[in-house]
């Protein structure tokens, strides 16, 4: 069915947001949304790169007094705290967001408005560190505040407090966030994209956003905890009082295992679609591969503590922990196995965006395989806390996530512009950041292994540690001008790229049978899908599914299991209300560091806020059982 | 404008000034102008709070049945001027003679601490105190927590 | 131009043989791990040269064949995925089975005489205590830890602040020191000499300078070394060291001890047997007389945010504070 120019009238006027500042804060566009997640994120990945470099100079020569120590602990809190709560995490769920609804032929995704909601509060989370910072009140406990050290006796002030908030707001918002993500991917596939029928990069956000579920509250938990530990006197991490410091390390890595993987888990979705593409035939291995991402969600919640093996727990848990956390390679080896092989028994073609997913093998591997060394209980006392760890998780991080979401970012970017990025300026940029973070941090494999433990401002003399520590912040500088490239090619493309037309890379999956960039409402009709590679089945035009109102805003719900269609879902216009509840939880989290009264004041603020959001518009029903009648 | 006035005095009073050049005298009245710089930080108060300890002022000054004088009763023999109080501690512990043994940095601090003490709820000066409960206090130490 | 490869082996690799150095393994647990460490570097690189050589013929191959159908290729791929995954389960269990037998190795001493140590972290500095094994008593010393090579010394590990972590890596794994708990470790030293241990916890300001060193002593020696840390401390000889000792009983008594003296104070290190010590205020200056006396004087300058007051003290009075500090030997 061919689009008629009246049809698209219509559907331009019911979804297309307001014009203005007012169109601006009450978007529910799934991608306008994802577009400002991307752009803060990418800013502060930027603002914790400058810390970075910060570190590495002081770093580069011995007994260094250029930086104080109160700085350069503040610096390495600040980074570590940015780079894990407020750039990984969101970005990957930012990606979601964007591509989700395209991926799966919807017009949107299954809670618009609370997709809003989700940004602002990561908003006042971002607002909430940046601006101590400016201020010069920065946590500088580490990203994970330990206490007794981050205990009222040994951190007064509210520095600590300030971070277990941006906590709190982050976490709230992967939350909301996660729940959207997952409800859009089970309820909302387009007729006959079964289960087994869905792309792995589905499966990927799906489980990523599951993990996020059942993580998420563990962190909120325990930073409540150490909050009304210095607020109200509590003692759950107090030992003189009854209560036990590793209480809270058991919380935060319940948390913190699954959350590395959460970051970790959207980039094999981002792989999988781009090797997929560029070597031009269907995964090898579907099953295999979702099998794989489901067992490494489940596996990560097993895990947590090779995080504490030096903490002096029973030796029972030792070998346990060790063979878990050994485990997850399996899996993970097989993920990359089917990858080589679809490369293998493909026609790999070297655009920008698989020359990523290949420096993503290059550098994953490594940092996986480091992580398969610390994962020995006996063999982590000599390596944990020292900068063999800062090199493991920079390359699993950086080379597992980071440089999968750069590919992405080339492949998607005509999809969201309608433009190409250049492909000179981008294969620089990447010989840029990939050659200098390796060499940036494959020394810090040997300076832990020659004894330099982490979180230190400088160290002495005479250690042997100075030429490694110099190649390190040459590697890193090196990097972070790769970044420079990288973005600039970005922002200049915008401008000056070529013309992409809808489908310039020739992709399988469904985002790219929708105009670049997507207009508001993504597709004009809902694609109907036979395979796991829709765009490359022979049939041409697309079959499509007609029947969704366009006079109103309107989404298709179908089954979980078969996506058999159910019935139409009324979907959120533009609105006012996220803005106004995300500052109202604002308000709330932010007095809730200075007085406990804010938690029961702040509530009727917040209920006062979502009673605007709930109100119903429907008008009541005049017939029916429960008609009024008249 | 309120908000702006809050926020910046929330930064000083956050401020940790680490290595900069102390005082080296006593307050000179209790209106001098570096008091501020000591009763309104956090940093500086909390660090009182170790030395309180670790010269042995709470073996004699606790919450507990059997101490001296409670410091947290807001009951002041000598007056609550910041000069007052600095000089109950350099100068009127007779034999302790404080004075001559605690640096005057280390005095401001601990001026600071007492004078902020009575503003706490007993619980978080316990809370505090079950946290320090392993430092050494004086001249006796009870071992690691 | 031979000679270039190996000085740039020895600058990027000078600290493998350090006195901080997980690979110059001199202590059981050390040697227990640092073989390790090997096996996982082989297995490792193993599998790393296996994965970079099946990218790079999948990616080589396609550009000198004509294309065939992927569809033909299925079943070879499927069998390669089952050789995958058993050569990933071999490499894990080999690993896992030497991760198992470290582990037993770090704890064979457990149950066995050892020497008994009592080592407590403070910010951001070390109280080590000896127990006597006559008397029962713990003789006290601060920021040098010193054992007996072949012998077993077991240290109780505690913490009267924060949690922070006893590491030396030439001679054994890291523990934590968490309040609450007391954590055990097990020091078996096999090489004489000396060798540096640090603080891996992040504990606060100066986490940087919270360091330790450790020499290893043959069993006469330590002996030697233990009853000379248990006298009180040598009598004040010549006037500058008795105006030092004076200056000393003031401000400084107030946290240090000095054992036969009435300086008793606790809530800094020990000082009975200063002088005898390579470094000073936790392995952060070696002991020369300018840094102690630059020490004493500003404390705050070398270790910004130590909790060592800066004392103010006339130049004469720091001077005879310092050669009194040279003479407790």
């Amino acid at each position: 069915m061919t689009p008629d120019p009246r049809l698209e009238e219509e559907i331009s006027r019911t979804w297309r947001d307001p014009p203005g500042l007012w169109g601006f804060i009450a978007t529910v566009d799934h991608k306008r949304i994802a577009a400002r997640y991307i752009v803060t994120a990418l800013l502060l990945m930027f603002l914790a790169g400058m810390l970075a470099i910060d570190m590495r100079w002081q770093l580069t020569v011995p007994e260094n007094t250029r930086m104080t120590p109160q700085l350069y602990n503040e610096s390495f809190s600040l980074h570590g705290s940015t780079m894990l709560y407020l750039v990984s995490v969101p970005v990957m769920e930012a990606m979601a967001f964007w591509l989700v609804p395209l991926m799966l032929g919807a017009r949107n995704m299954a809670f618009p408005r609370l997709g809003a909601f989700s940004y602002w509060l990561y908003l006042g989370g971002v607002l909430t560190l940046w601006i101590a910072h400016a201020m010069d009140i920065t946590p500088d406990l580490g990203w994970f505040e330990y206490p007794p050290l981050a205990g009222p006796a040994y951190s007064p002030g509210h520095r600590a407090d300030i971070w277990a908030q941006m906590i709190t707001f982050t976490e709230v918002a992967a939350l909301c966030a996660s729940v959207n993500v997952a409800a859009t991917i089970l309820k909302m596939r387009p007729p006959g994209m079964t289960l087994a029928r869905m792309p792995v990069f589905l499966w990927a956000m799906l489980i990523a956003s599951i993990m996020t579920i059942l993580s998420m509250p563990a962190i909120m938990l325990v930073t409540s905890m150490l909050i009304a530990d210095r607020m109200v006197s509590t003692h759950f991490f107090s030992p003189g009082a009854g209560g036990d410091v590793i209480l809270f390390q058991h919380l935060f890595w319940f948390f913190g295992h699954p959350e590395v993987y959460i970051i970790f888990i959207p980039a094999t979705g981002f792989v999988s679609s781009i090797v997929e593409t560029f070597s031009r035939r269907r995964l090898f291995g579907h099953s295999v591969l979702v099998l794989s991402i489901i067992s490494i969600g489940a596996l990560a919640f097993g895990l947590w503590v090779h995080h504490m093996f030096a903490v002096g727990l029973p030796r029972l848990g030792n070998d346990f922990y060790t063979a878990a956390s050994m485990a997850i390679a399996l899996p993970a080896g097989l993920q990359i196995f089917c990858w080589i092989a679809t490369m293998w028994s493909g026609r790999p073609r070297f655009d920008t965006p698989m020359l990523w997913v290949i420096a993503f093998v290059l550098t994953f591997v490594i940092g996986g395989l480091s992580g398969i060394m610390t994962a020995s209980a006996a063999l982590d006392l000599q390596l944990t806390d020292t900068y063999f760890i800062v090199a493991h998780f920079h390359y699993v991080l950086v080379g597992g996530a980071l440089f999968p979401l750069f590919g992405a970012f080339c492949y998607w970017y005509p999809k969201a512009t309608g433009r190409m990025m250049s492909e000179r300026w981008g294969k620089i940029a990447l010989v840029g950041i990939v050659g200098g973070f390796n060499l940036g941090f494959f020394p810090m494999h040997l300076l832990g292994l020659m004894g330099m433990p982490r979180r230190v401002y400088t160290y002495p003399t005479g250690m042997g540690w100075d030429t490694l520590n110099q190649i390190a912040t040459a590697g890193s500088v090196i990097s972070v001008l790769g970044g420079l490239v990288f973005v600039a090619n970005a922002l200049l493309s915008y401008w000056r790229g070529a013309p992409s037309g809808a489908d310039p890379w020739q992709g399988s999956t469904l985002e790219w049978a929708s105009a670049s960039p997507a207009p508001p409402w993504n597709f004009d009709y809902t694609p109907v899908v036979h395979s796991l590679t829709p765009m490359w089945d022979e049939s041409r035009p697309l079959p499509v599914m007609d029947g969704l109102a366009n006079d109103h805003r309107e989404v298709l719900i179908t089954s979980v299991t078969d996506a058999a269609p159910l019935y139409r879902q009324k979907s959120a216009s533009p609105s006012i209300w996220p803005i106004v509840a995300a500052l109202a939880v604002t308000i709330m989290f932010i007095a809730s560091i200075f007085t406990p009264w804010a938690v029961p004041l702040g509530s009727v603020l917040i209920g006062a806020a979502l009673t605007g959001w709930f109100w119903p518009p429907r008008p009541r029903a005049k017939q029916g059982p429960l008609g009024t009648g008249a | 404008m309120a908000c702006a006035a809050v926020l910046a005095t929330a930064c000083s009073r956050e401020a940790r000034e680490v290595g900069v050049t102390p005082p080296q005298t006593p307050p000179v009245g209790n209106e001098d102008p570096r008091i501020a710089a000591y009763q309104d930080n956090l940093y500086q108060v909390s660090e009182g709070g170790r030395y309180f300890a670790w010269y042995g002022c709470s073996g004699c000054h606790s919450e507990t049945p059997n101490n001296v004088v409670n410091l947290a009763d807001s009951q002041w023999r000598y007056g609550f001027g910041f000069a007052q109080v600095y000089g109950a501690i350099a100068a009127r512990h007779g034999r302790f003679a404080y004075g001559k043994r605690v640096p005057v940095e280390q005095l401001w601090q601990l001026t600071a601490y007492v004078r902020d003490l009575s503003s706490h709820f007993p619980e978080k000066r316990r809370r505090v105190n079950a946290d320090q409960k392993a430092e050494p206090v004086g001249g006796s130490w009870q071992g690691p927590q | 131009m031979r000679r270039v490869p190996i000085l740039l082996a020895a600058l990027l690799l000078g600290g493998c043989d350090g006195i901080q150095s997980v690979m110059s393994p001199a202590g059981d647990g050390a040697a227990a791990l640092h073989d390790l460490l090997l096996l996982s570097v082989a297995v490792c690189g193993a599998i790393y040269l296996l994965v970079m050589g099946g990218l790079g013929w999948s990616l080589w191959r396609r550009r000198a064949e004509t294309v065939s159908e992927p569809a033909s290729e299925e079943p070879a791929l499927d069998r390669s995925l089952w050789v995958a995954a058993a050569v990933i389960l071999a490499g894990l269990t080999i690993l896992i089975i030497g991760s198992f037998l470290a582990d037993q190795a770090l704890f064979a001493t457990r149950g066995s005489e050892a020497l008994q140590l009592r080592v407590t972290g403070h910010q951001y500095w070390w109280r080590i205590e000896y127990r006597d094994p006559a008397t029962g008593r713990w003789i006290e010393t601060a920021n040098e830890l010193h054992l007996p090579q072949g012998r077993t010394a077991r240290v109780a590990l505690g913490s009267a602040d924060v949690i922070h972590s006893f590491w030396v890596p030439n001679v054994a794994g890291k523990i934590d020191m968490v309040p609450g708990r007391r954590n055990l470790i097990d020091l078996t030293p096999r090489r004489l000499g000396w060798f540096r241990g640090q603080c891996s916890e992040y504990c606060g300001t100066q986490h940087a300078h919270m360091a330790f060193d450790v020499k290893v002593d043959s069993p006469a020696v330590f002996d030697a070394w233990l009853m000379a840390q248990a006298r009180p401390a040598n009598a004040v000889a010549g006037p500058v060291a008795a105006r030092g000792a004076s200056v000393f009983a003031g401000p400084c008594a107030a946290c240090h001890a000095v054992r036969g003296t009435g300086a008793g104070g606790r809530a800094g290190p020990d000082l009975t047997h200063f002088a005898s010590r390579r470094s000073i205020a936790a392995g952060t200056l070696p002991m020369t007389r300018g840094n102690v006396q630059a020490w004493i004087t500003q404390p705050q300058a070398l270790k910004p945010g130590v909790p060592m007051p800066a004392v103010p003290l006339s130049p004469q009075d720091a001077d005879a504070v310092a050669h009194y500090l040279a003479t407790l030997r």
